[in-house]
């Protein structure tokens, strides 16, 4: 199948190494990729490589993700807030959640529970969550029976009978955590948390120091810095109200909210993510507008900071490119939408009406578009990458490796051509996510077909060992030993020519 | 570092040699401010050989940073509209500015061209893809082609 090129004009494949390719495809959004997939077969390997979901995860501007709205028929809506400035056409993708594993009767109304690292966690009847890539199809099925026959509320849909619930990943052990909070029959609360990685429930009643008491509502989560949050307190007890789960540790903390001076009537605020920043957010009933708070520093409770928004009903959803806040709500006047905040000047603007008649819940989750592979996709897609890292492509003619660098980069030379007799010494930077390249050191003279690698030392032949010499040659072998450094010399001073 | 009349060598794959400000080329190539730093350029001998970048691309690429050096005080959309009309170029003479710009680690230019090349690709169909990046050889066997096609007939 493989032709040589003989094309007049140059292909990009031909001429721009696969990492400068990867570059460009880092910048397109990751609902566009699957198409791109298609282009060749290079650029398939490329995107469905993990390691590049993982780049392309971390490099996403948050404007760039959207809100989750779950509709009859198991359709999933999602409009991406960057689009809703820019194509209006292009915002709103509606997906039919489609599952990687059988089930005899598909439910034709999934509860959406929240959203981590492009997976949506998604509750279906009777009694299983599952969390779903709608990008991927990749997901997988969680079944909470055990809870179910202990449960004190029967008969309810999910969120009712989970008095708190979230949604987040453990980046040491590449595992995503399912949490719950429940109460049995006596009234006593548990903390139950499931890991897609063993596939198992583990109880975690024992890691809360302090008995969950007061929390009538159902709560949704908020993943960020390694850990979920939950604020499932009235803010009058602003004290410790906000409980913090570290998904690493598996331990339990409390923060407190921010000291309200005056307190209005008995308000539930809602938590939300604003520049990478813990929110807390409520409808302040007596001024007719929306309060959010925010935690510039994480758990610093002097960084609270108020921003009062003029609209009735208003759910942050995230920050714009300039800063300002996205969200979507009403106003007093009755104008539904989204909305953005200018947080400097103080000004509101309704700017898309579009998609009012996705419903105004509670929570918002957001989402945040990936590639990514749960835990149990991972395994075999590891074995590729590793038989990939293996073989490195190397975007340089004739080039002979020598030995690595200090950085795990590889040093080699290459053959101008025959006639010259000329060869240069290059460097090529494995790791570098960002700037992989083949980097010029030198130049020498000479060729000859087989370079040998020498490595300095002060070692003494056999024979030249005198028993007065020995202590001194075990000081010298051990210094080699324990030296980090190794230099490998190839006669023209490599260590020279890098300077 | 180093005074804005001072003149640097380079030598382009053809051996031509472009004389220019230093404090040009500083500013926004990362490895030529470390050679200039690390004082390994002789300002009265060396010249900077760049081997895999040509006469007509580093050209270029000087204009490219003489401008963003004189403008860089420019409002953002003269200096866009300057980037727009800089980049009007074909598909290879954009692919060598590439590479020269990843070379030398011009970043800004490197970023420009970056979103450029995205947005030639960006919501178009496969087809039309492939023939603005002049891929012929997409490496799917035929089988694999046809599936694809089958599968999502609105990406062709």
């Amino acid at each position: 199948m493989e032709k040589k090129m003989n094309h007049k004009s140059k292909s990009i494949q031909d001429i721009l190494p696969l990492d400068l390719i990867q570059r460009i495809l880092l910048r397109v959004p990751v609902r566009h990729l699957a198409r791109l997939k298609c282009v060749s077969k290079r650029w398939y390997s490329l995107i469905s490589d993990p390691h590049f979901a993982e780049l392309h995860f971390h490099r996403s501007p948050a404007a760039t993700n959207a809100s989750v709205f779950m509709g009859g028929g198991s359709l999933a809506y999602f409009v991406y807030l960057d689009s809703l400035f820019t194509d209006n056409n292009d915002a709103l993708q509606v997906k039919k959640v489609s599952l990687p594993f059988k089930m005899k009767k598909l439910p034709s109304d999934f509860e959406l529970l929240g959203s981590c690292r492009g997976f949506v966690l998604l509750h279906g009847d009777p009694h299983f969550l599952v969390v779903w890539n709608p990008l991927t199809g990749s997901g997988k099925r969680i079944s909470y029976s055990h809870i179910v026959s202990r449960c004190k509320h029967k008969g309810f849909r999910l969120p009712s009978k989970f008095h708190l619930y979230g949604f987040g990943y453990d980046a040491f052990q590449d595992d995503y955590l399912v949490v719950v909070a429940w109460q049995d029959k006596d009234d006593h609360y548990h903390f139950d948390c499931f890991s897609l990685r063993t596939n198992s429930w583990i109880n975690l009643d024992a890691a809360l120091s302090k008995p969950l008491d007061v929390c009538h509502r159902n709560s949704c989560g908020l993943f960020l810095n390694g850990a979920i949050h939950w604020v499932p307190y009235p803010l009058t007890a602003y004290r410790d109200a906000i409980i913090i789960f570290d998904t690493k540790e598996r331990t339990f903390s409390r923060i407190s909210g921010p000291e309200q001076p005056v307190v209005s009537a008995c308000t539930f605020p809602t938590l939300a993510l604003l520049g990478g920043c813990l929110a807390l957010y409520y409808h302040n009933n007596d001024s007719c507008n929306t309060h959010i708070w925010v935690m510039k520093e994480y758990k610093v409770l002097s960084s609270w900071t108020l921003y009062q928004i003029p609209c009735k009903d208003f759910r942050p959803l995230c920050l714009s490119s300039n800063m300002d806040i996205i969200g979507r709500g009403y106003t007093l006047y009755g104008t539904i939408g989204y909305f953005i905040y200018n947080v400097r000047e103080d000004l509101l603007k309704h700017f898309n009406d579009h998609y009012c008649w996705l419903p105004l819940r509670a929570t918002d989750p957001l989402y945040t578009e990936s590639l990514l592979p749960l835990p149990g996709d991972i395994k075999e897609k590891d074995k590729k990458k590793k038989m990939k890292k293996s073989a490195m492509e190397i975007p340089c003619l004739f080039f002979r490796p020598l030995c690595l660098s200090n950085n795990g980069d590889i040093i080699g030379e290459q053959f101008l051509s025959d006639k010259v007799q000329k060869k240069k010494f290059l460097i090529y930077n494995v790791g570098g996510e960002l700037l992989p390249r083949v980097k010029y050191l030198c130049s020498a003279h000479n060729i000859s077909a087989t370079d040998t690698m020498y490595t300095e030392s002060l070692l003494p032949l056999p024979r030249d060992i005198k028993d007065k010499d020995n202590k001194n040659m075990m000081k010298n072998r051990k210094r080699k030993e324990n030296g980090h450094e190794v230099h490998h010399e190839c006669f023209e001073q490599l260590d020279v020519a890098k300077d | 570092m180093g005074s804005p009349l001072k003149k640097i060598m380079l030598c382009s794959s053809e051996k031509e040699i472009f004389s220019v400000e230093e404090q040009v080329m500083v500013q926004h190539s990362v490895i030529i401010n470390n050679m200039i730093e690390d004082g390994s350029y002789n300002y009265e001998e060396s010249k900077i050989p760049l081997d895999c970048v040509d006469s007509k691309t580093l050209k270029k690429v000087i204009d490219y940073c003489t401008y963003h050096t004189h403008h860089h005080n420019d409002n953002q959309e003269d200096l866009e509209a300057w980037d727009a009309q800089f980049l009007n170029v074909d598909s290879n003479g954009l692919y060598d500015l590439l590479m020269a710009a990843n070379y030398l680690e011009i970043r800004n230019l490197l970023d420009l061209i970056y979103r450029t090349i995205k947005n030639m690709i960006k919501g178009k169909k496969i087809d039309e893809i492939r023939r603005i990046l002049n891929i012929k050889d997409h490496g799917f066997t035929p089988e694999e082609e046809e599936q694809n096609r089958k599968e999502y007939p609105h990406f062709y």
